[in-house]
């Protein structure tokens, strides 16, 4: 049973956004202004956040801990950031179909680890991570640096895409640690 | 000359060198130089410089200019600089036996090393 669900994590992790993307008949994450962008790139580092808290919850595996806590520390600072960015220009994020997909299929990831204990839950946990930002780094380097008009805020996800490829890499040292 | 004969000299020439830059910076070790205070910038995920030469007594001030929140900490965890937020700085002093390899504790594969020259 445990294995089946890491399974299905694992295939779940691997299309959340690209299936939160597809979802969507509004439109591609190439249409969104900025104030959009902000709004999905907040969206996913809360959703990272969540994901630690859990992790933090559950596991009594050290390592997990300290990758946990990173992702709570590192999300947190980038969120700070984008706040601060935004309240100097003097605007507000605005909400949009690709906030609300990422939002619901994290709850479905959230709602099937939440059943895991483990080690079981630690490899499920470590699987999501490298797969979700791998995902995350895809759609920041592709579809939203392009497409940023702003400097200041093209400026900012360029310094958040290599914290999120730092995190991907250490995920990925935590795949490998836990097979 | 043979090609092998020119690649020994060559060999050779280069170790002396390196003794001799070595036993230089020994010798002016040796003359009680003062006090220096290093500076390692972390930027984008990495310690630049990523080697660093110092004597017992120096200091070395870790400056983060990441979002991210950085440490330098020792493999062994003897020493250890705690958080260092954006745009903050910490600072530790060289001791003769603090551990040469560091790292980040939020970010592993972020490395550093010291070397620790003796007066």
């Amino acid at each position: 049973m445990k294995q089946f669900a890491i399974s299905i994590i694992s295939a779940l992790a691997l299309c959340t956004i690209q299936g939160a993307v597809n979802a969507a008949d509004m439109g591609t994450p190439a249409d969104l202004n900025d104030l959009e962008i902000t709004h999905v790139a907040y969206t996913a580092d809360n959703i990272d956040i969540r994901y630690a808290h859990l992790a933090l919850a559950i596991s009594t595996n050290p390592d997990i801990h300290v990758f946990a806590n990173t992702m709570i520390r590192d999300h947190t600072a980038v969120n700070d950031q984008a706040l601060a960015l935004l309240a100097k220009l003097q605007a507000q994020p605005q909400d949009n179909f690709l906030s609300k997909a990422l939002l619901e299929a994290a709850q479905d990831q959230i709602n099937i680890m939440s059943e895991l204990r483990g080690a079981a839950f630690d490899k499920a946990y470590a699987i999501n991570e490298l797969a979700y930002h791998k995902a995350v780094n895809d759609l920041v380097a592709n579809s939203f640096i392009p497409n940023i008009e702003n400097v200041e805020v093209k400026t900012l996800f360029e310094a958040g895409l290599e914290i999120f490829t730092a995190h991907e890499n250490h995920a990925s040292m935590m795949v490998k640690m836990l097979k | 000359m043979s090609v092998f004969a020119s690649r020994r000299d060559f060999l050779i020439r280069t170790m002396a060198t390196g003794v001799a830059m070595v036993s230089g910076l020994t010798g002016s070790h040796a003359a009680k130089r003062d006090r220096v205070e290093h500076h390692i910038k972390i930027h984008k995920f990495k310690f630049e410089p990523g080697t660093l030469t110092v004597i017992p007594g120096d200091t070395i001030t870790w400056t983060n200019l990441d979002i991210a929140p950085h440490t330098a900490t020792a493999q062994d965890k003897g020493w250890h600089t705690g958080s260092i937020r954006k745009g903050n700085s910490k600072s530790v002093m060289v001791t003769r036996d603090m551990t040469r390899d560091y790292y980040c504790e939020f970010h592993p594969e972020m490395i550093g090393s010291l070397i620790v020259l003796h007066e």
